[in-house]
């Protein structure tokens, strides 16, 4: 399990990440989101002992990461947003290399070697020139590299970045087949409803502060309490339907908003919780407004992040 | 287990064209030079003047060689850390559970490889000096082991440049600094405090004769053992006795003296100390190198 506890960053006197505290359960796929400049980078690399913090710790499995390094190293997979590949190397090799990295003996590296390869579908290029793979393949070999010691966590920092839809849809496989796995993963994308889809908690980060962490369920409910209200009109009945729709609706003193999304569409925000939502209804309903479907909109990820980060 | 570094690191430089292009250039520089300074032997032309030839072509090829590891060097070594950064593959290397000194021990063993490769086909062209004698098999080893010494702290230089700077160019430029550096600080006591009593010694036939191996090389100032080129020039002298008889009686003043001070210091074992001094610096930098590598990623801003 990861375990992060007031994890504090400064770069000079600029605070890049503010007393960050996390749990992350074994197994879960932990999505980190976050504007740019929020602080998701720097935290993993200070979970992939790449940095120390300025205060706090960090624990996997009960080992300090911050202190503990060369035994954190074993138990962490880490792989950046940006990274290079050496040339005149096959993939073989590459993975060869930083299987010897990490102390793994010749019988283990050539096993893991296959298996990985295999499980990010480059069987095929195992004798080919790294430098001569595409941008897809080298993400996925940088995640099978990342994986060559059988951490616990693995870290991947934007995975999908610059990768078209065909490469994105395979890392998710990738990724769904690790949770499968029993791995426990965090990461970070800008790629919002995708991880909406893979993770099954989240972490909103925005300049430094933890804006909310919990499940992607956690997050919808908290966030549909907000989402605003679609009011669907009978076409039938007209357009003085809607007109005598947004008259009623304006007359209300807890609707904060009327947009006409569509001809017989009301998208409408309101000030206030269920008893709100239904005391507009009954008003619409008594006055014999054609209402033929009235239900919160509903918010993906990427509304949600928006409004999330924004209120921050 | 062999350095994983050190090990794939040899494999992709071996399979680059541009190793093989050095290696030529620098074995066939050489040739050139042996070739050039012999050819009077090979056109059947033999005169007894000429077997000072060996000797001569031996400390030319030596002082040249010298010359080009010092060239060659940072331009091989500049690259080792720097280029992990400019290439983005650093911070995949420190994650994993090879520890800072271990990558600088590699990265730095890597850089000596080459070198010493273009330094050991060396050695069959510094064979040709044989032939007209005056040297022998067991000189021109000990002076391929002195040239993989001075190799080696090139290699420590240049790698701890590397790791100190963001980019392989400036790398490069500070390593090239850092050695003339190294080479002018070092040769100071030449200039500045120089020990007035090498000179009386020198010229008092009674003290110098009383003088033994240990006490001269005591009057030597240490600095100096960390000069490669004293280094080098104790070895020829050492080995040859041929510059002795380039300064007597040109009036050379204090550079004679240390001369003469180095004969009687023993110039084979100062070249042993400088040697082992190189070595040791070496490590210090690997040392040093392994703290910045690390340190350097601290402090770059995400």
């Amino acid at each position: 399990m990861l375990k992060i506890e007031k994890l504090s960053k400064n770069y000079g006197k600029f605070p890049a990440l503010k007393e960050l505290s996390l749990e992350v359960p074994d197994g879960q796929l932990h999505g980190f989101v976050g504007p740019n400049g929020a602080g998701k980078t720097t935290t993993m690399r200070i979970l992939a002992t790449l940095m120390a913090p300025t205060s706090g710790a960090a624990w996997v499995d009960g080992t300090n990461l911050v202190r503990e390094g060369q035994k954190a190293r074993k138990l962490v997979g880490y792989m950046p947003d940006f990274f290079g590949v050496y040339d005149n190397l096959t993939c073989r090799e590459y993975l060869d290399f930083y299987a010897r990295c990490y102390r793994i003996g010749a019988e283990e590296r050539k096993r893991m070697g296959s298996q990985l390869l295999e499980l990010v579908q480059l069987q095929e290029k195992e004798n080919e020139y790294v430098n001569g793979l595409s941008r897809g393949m080298k993400q996925r070999l940088c995640l099978a590299r990342s994986l060559i010691h059988d951490p616990k966590l693995l870290i991947l920092d934007e995975p999908a970045s610059g990768m078209d839809p065909r490469a994105r849809a395979e890392m998710k496989g990738i990724l769904r087949t690790l949770r499968e796995m029993g791995k426990t993963v965090l990461i970070s994308s800008h790629i919002l409803p995708e991880l909406s889809e893979m993770c099954d908690s989240l972490t909103i980060l925005d300049h430094g502060e933890l804006v909310f962490s919990g499940s992607v369920e956690e997050l919808s409910d908290r966030m549909n309490g907000n989402a605003p209200l679609d009011i669907r009109l009978a076409e039938t009945a007209g357009a003085e339907a809607v007109e005598e729709a947004v008259r009623c609706l304006r007359e209300l003193p807890y609707i904060t908003e009327i947009l006409q999304e569509e001809p017989f569409l009301l998208r409408v925000r309101l000030d206030g919780g269920e008893d709100v939502c239904m005391a507009a209804m009954r008003e619409l309903v008594t006055r014999n407004v054609p209402v033929c479907d009235f239900h919160r909109a509903p918010m993906n990820l990427e509304k949600v992040f928006m409004e999330v980060t924004q209120d921050a | 287990m062999l350095n994983p570094i050190l090990s794939f690191s040899a494999i992709r430089r071996m399979r680059t064209f541009r190793t093989m292009l050095i290696v030529i250039a620098y074995e066939a520089a050489l040739l050139v030079l042996a070739m050039a300074i012999t050819g009077g032997f090979l056109k059947d032309e033999l005169y007894l003047n000429m077997m000072e030839r060996g000797p001569l072509c031996y400390a030319v090829m030596l002082g040249a060689q010298f010359v080009m590891l010092f060239l060659i060097a940072p331009a091989m070594t500049s690259g080792a850390v720097a280029g992990e950064r400019e290439r983005q593959t650093l911070d995949l290397l420190l994650v994993t559970n090879t520890g800072s000194f271990r990558i600088i021990t590699g990265k730095i063993l890597e850089s000596f490889a080459l070198l010493a490769l273009l330094i050991i086909c060396a050695v069959p062209v510094e064979c040709l000096c044989l032939m007209t004698g005056g040297v022998t098999i067991l000189q021109i080893l000990t002076g391929t082991l002195f040239l993989l010494a001075v190799a080696l702290a090139c290699s420590a230089v240049g790698v701890f440049c590397s790791s100190m700077c963001r980019s392989t160019v400036a790398s490069g430029v500070m390593s090239y600094i850092v050695l003339l550096g190294i080479g002018v600080v070092t040769a100071l006591p030449f200039v500045f405090g120089y020990p007035r009593r090498i000179t009386d010694v020198v010229y008092d036939a009674e003290l110098y004769a009383e003088l033994t191996p240990a006490g001269a090389r005591a009057m030597i100032p240490a600095l100096l053992y960390l000069n490669p080129g004293f280094g080098l020039l104790s070895l020829i002298q050492g080995q040859l006795h041929v510059l002795t008889g380039y300064m007597t009686g040109h009036g050379w003043g204090r550079i004679y003296c240390t001369w003469l001070m180095m004969d009687r210091a023993d110039c084979g074992m100062i070249a042993v100390i400088c040697a082992g001094g190189l070595v040791l610096v070496s490590a210090a930098l690997a040392g040093g190198a392994a703290l910045l590598i690390r340190r350097r990623t601290q402090t770059v801003k995400s």
